[in-house]
Parts: C-alpha cells; structure tokens; sequence
C-alpha cells in the first residue's frame, strides 16, 4: 500500500507539468533579472557590468521612495478603513436572513469581477473635469468650488486612485471577512453575552480573536495586491502629475518599457520581491506572537 | 415602562441607520454601470448637459454597433478564446495534479516543492515582466499566444493549488486503497473517483482562473506587440485613442466588454463566493 501513495512516475507526471511552468515562467526570470541588476544594457547591444551601482541609484532615487510611500499609504488605507468597513458590513450581513444577505453580497461583489481596464476607464470619465458625473454632482449640490480635474490635481490625484482601487477591492475584503464570521460559532457569542458583554466587547475581545488567521490572511493579501497596484494608474495617470501617484509597479515598468533601462528595471524588480516576500513574512511573525499571547 | 420605549427607540435608529448604509454601498457599487451604461445610448454631444442622470428618448444603440465593429470586437474575442480555453483548462487541471501530489502522496522533495508554491503566491507579476521579455526571446514566445498563456497557467498554479490542497485534504485516503485494492491504477482513480469529489473546487477554480485571465491586461500589453494578436482590453483602449471625442461610443465599448464577465459572474456566484471564502480559511 506504501507503494501506491509513493509511486515515483505518477508522482513525477503530476508534479513535473505545473512546476516546470512555473520554473520556467516565475523561477528563471527572476534569476535573470537578479543577474541583470547588475548591468547597465538598453535591451540590445552590449551589456556592460557595473556592480551595485543599480541599486545605489535606485536608493536615491525620490521617485522610487515616493513610489513606496503612495504603496504605504494605500495600504494602511486598505488594511485600516476598507477591512474595517468591511468587517462592519460583514457583521451586519451574518445577522441578516440568508436570502437577502446573499443578494447584498452578489452586488457588491460587482466592481471585482470587472476587468480593471473597464474600472479604470469608467473612474477616469467619473472624476473627468467635463462631462464627469462627481463634478455635475458638486455643481447640483451648489458646491463649484470644489470641482476639479481629480485626477490631475497634485492634491487630490493620490487619493482618486486610491479610491477606485478601494472600489473595486471592497468586494474582496467583505467577502473575506463574511467566510470568516460565518465560522464563529453561535455559542461563543451567546456565552459573551450571557457573560454580560456588551456589543463591542463580544465584537474585539471574543469574534475578532476567533477570526485571527483570516485576519492575518487578509492584511497579507492587502499588502501583496497594494504593491501590485499598477494597472489602474496606468491607464489613468501614467503617475502624475508629477510623480504623485506613482506606484512601485509601475515605475519598474516605465523604466523598463518606457525607458529601456533593462538592468535599472531590474534592480527595482529585485528589490520589489524583496520587499513583497519580507512583508509578507513580517506580518506572519507579527500574527504568531499575538496568537501565542492568547 | 419609558426605559423599554427607550430601548425600542434605540433599536429603531439603529435599524434605519443600518438600512440607509447598505443602501448607501449598494448605490456606490452599482450607480458607476447604471450610469455608463446610461452615457452609452446617448449621443455624443448630449454628454455635456447638467443633468446627473437620464435616459435618452430614443437609445442610440447604433453606439454598440460602432464599438462592435470599429473597436474590432470580433477579433480581440477570438483571440481571447483562443487564449482562455487551454489557459483555464491546464490553469485548473495543473494546480489540480500538484495539490494532490502534495498532499497524498509521499516524495523527498514534497516540502520544497510546497515552499515554492507558497512563495509563488508573493511574488507580482510585474516583477517578471522585464525578465519575461527577455528570456521569452529566446524561445520565440514573445509576440505569441503561447507565451501568454504560459504566464497565464504559471501565475495560476500558487493560487488554484493551495485552494485544491484544502479541498483534496477532507477527502479519505481509503477511497484510493480500496480501489487499488480493486486493481485500479492512478489512471483511473484520478479522473473516476477523486475528481468527481472535488466537482465544487472545479467549478470555483475554474470560474475565478476564467476571470482572471479574462480580464488579464499587463502580460497581455507588454507580451503582445502586434495588433492582432491583442486581447478584448484592448478594444477599450483602441477606442479611447481613435474616437477620442465620440465618448458615447467608448461607454458603449466598455459596457461590451464589461458584459461577459458579469454574465458569467451571476451563472456562477455561487461558486464564486465559495471559492474565496475557502481561499480565506485556508490562508
């Protein structure tokens, strides 16, 4: 019997396929871009070898922090206000007869299953300075002050973009956290409140504590699509104005693509990984040693 | 007597606030498409006017037939079937095979192997893009199909893996013994008694990799050069730049465009939102 869960061929005709794909589509490329971090090449011609020199650039280089800092603040907006949005929201449709909730959740579901050139687009003719509805609808409400090209305005253009990805991200979140407190059992919850808790503490100190590794589960998925945020300021503000809504993701494409800086590209690819791994990482950590405290 | 009036009270207010939020969200997922698709049998010119919504008296659906055809719908949704049909089959069956080598089977290498999926799961597209265009040279891919839907399988397998693993994991080992037992070989246990079981994760790995790569932009911007070879996305962006001042036109191009994937999505919620809640347990 030992044999049949060992079997080296089978194990070999169902391994070998998937992996090799992602060997050769994920792996490879990413040792090729580590070993081209260090040269300097403009996709063709020579390639020329110049050390760390890529990576000292890129460290100096204010476009690639301030790239860093827009992907920090649209994660702390994702992680704070949209997963506690959504957790309200969530809770609130747990307690709802299961007909209705389902058809809450179908709909805000919507905005996820678009594609993002389709989101992007419909933003970009929402926030657009004529025929925009958000600019008709200041107008209605007797606020002309406040109109604006929102997407090119260096005040506002962050958060814009911020908000369209939070748009379409809030179905994920809720949808998320909705499988995760439909799992907490009934009891827990009546025996907090027969406990004499009241809502809130029923809510942070027994429902929240339940759900912990869905939780963790979602701040990192948080982090690893605010950092893969790219798609959206592509085709809206290509970054500006003026660097403003530059994401990391994208500014490694331009320089790449835009550019042809094939070995600076590559060193933000490098370090990108990096970042995205060590994060991901550091949340795990930071989620084991609060469990063990419980 | 006052004190319980006062709970009702309470209870009320809370109602009607929880009420007036959902409606709120509801209102703020749904208006934005209300509303394109509103801009979409309008003409052009009436896109201006102060009102914040209205239906035009007579639709110009000739709109649809415009963005049909000069945004070169019918070839754009070739070439995205084309690419879907084998991306989703082998992006579903792949991650299928590994997940159950993974977790049934014993190998010497079953815990890297498993690392490599995790960390696979971490590592963003855009990170392979340049090296991607590079090393695919080589092969010939670049400005392919094929290339395209090799990355499509390959950024498939993390996800689709992990969510089969948890699946396969529930299921007893002795469904296989006894039909070893029986004398049947993996070619048949396979395909006629596992897969049968795991029909639910099926349905939600291939409904959510069909939409995933359905709706695929980057790979398919940076990998594809030619024109012809491009997928539907790109119809909306062909519009934005040739009829950069017929808008209603563009409105009805991504209504177009936007329809498959939301036609697709009501069929299939079900499984759908399955899915992700077993993606959130899982972790």
């Amino acid at each position: 019997m030992t044999s049949l869960f060992s079997n080296r061929k089978v194990i070999a005709f169902l391994v070998l396929p998937g992996l090799c794909i992602m060997l050769f589509a994920i792996a490879i490329p990413l040792v090729i871009s580590i070993g081209l971090s260090f040269t300097k090449w403009a996709g063709f011609g020579k390639i020329r070898l110049i050390g760390l020199e890529n990576y000292l650039r890129l460290f100096a280089d204010k476009t690639f922090w301030r790239s860093l800092y827009n992907v920090l603040m649209l994660i702390l907006v994702t992680v704070f206000i949209q997963n506690a949005f959504a957790f309200i929201i969530a809770s609130i449709l747990t307690k709802l007869p299961e007909n209705r909730s389902r058809i809450l959740r179908t709909i805000y579901f919507i905005p996820a299953t678009l594609s993002l050139v389709v989101v992007t687009k419909l933003w970009v003719s929402i926030f657009h300075p004529e025929y925009g509805i958000l600019n008709k609808f200041l107008h209605f409400m007797g606020l002309s002050g406040a109109e604006r090209a929102w997407l090119g305005d260096p005040h506002t253009a962050l958060w814009a973009v911020i908000w369209i990805m939070i748009w379409q991200g809030f179905g994920w979140a809720l949808l998320f956290f909705y499988g995760g407190l439909v799992t907490v059992p009934k009891e827990l919850e009546e025996a907090a409140t027969v406990d004499g808790a009241n809502r809130w503490q029923t809510y942070t100190q027994v429902i929240l504590p339940y759900i912990m590794p869905v939780l963790q589960s979602i701040i990192i998925i948080d982090i690893i699509s605010s950092l893969k945020q790219m798609e959206m300021v592509y085709l809206s503000t290509e970054g500006g104005p003026g660097n403003t809504t530059q994401f990391i993701a994208l500014y490694l494409y331009q320089r790449a693509f835009k550019y042809a800086e094939y070995g600076y590209g590559n060193a933000i690819s490098v370090l990108f990984v990096i970042i995205a791994v060590a994060m991901t990482l550091l949340i795990q950590r930071l989620f084991r040693k609060s469990v063990e405290q419980i | 007597m006052q004190q319980n009036n006062l709970y009702v009270q309470k209870n009320l207010i809370r109602k009607v606030f929880i009420v007036i939020l959902l409606t709120v969200l509801v209102i703020a997922q749904v208006f934005p498409l209300v509303w394109i698709f509103s801009y979409s049998i309008k003409k052009s010119g009436d896109l201006f006017g102060p009102e914040l919504l209205s239906f035009p008296e007579n639709p110009q659906w000739i709109n649809y037939y415009k963005a049909f055809f000069d945004g070169k719908i019918p070839l754009y949704l070739s070439n995205t079937i084309k690419i879907i049909i084998p991306s989703v089959f082998f992006g579903t069956i792949l991650p299928f095979f590994l997940a159950y080598a993974c977790t049934r089977m014993r190998w010497k290498l079953k815990k890297l192997v498993w690392l490599v999926v995790i960390v696979g799961m971490t590592i963003p597209i855009h990170t392979t893009l340049l090296p991607n265009f590079i090393w695919y040279r080589f092969f010939h891919l670049i400005d392919t199909h094929l290339g395209l839907i090799i990355s499509y399988i390959a950024f498939s397998m993390s996800f689709n893996t992990i969510v089969f693993s948890g699946l396969l994991a529930g299921i007893p080992k002795s469904m296989e013994e006894s039909a070893f037992i029986d004398g049947a070989g993996y070619h048949i246990i396979l395909p006629q008694i596992i897969a049968p079981m795991a029909t639910a994760g099926f349905a939600t790995v291939g409904v959510q990799t069909f939409l995933n790569h359905w709706n695929e932009f980057i790979m398919a911007n940076t990998y594809l050069s030619s024109e012809v070879k491009r997928t539907l996305p790109f119809s909306i962006i062909l519009f934005s730049g040739q009829y950069i001042s017929d808008y209603a036109v563009q409105f009805a191009c991504m209504t177009l465009v936007a329809l498959p994937p939301l036609i697709i999505y009501f069929v299939f919620n079900k499984w759908i939102l399955a899915g992700v809640t077993a993606g959130a347990i899982k972790g």
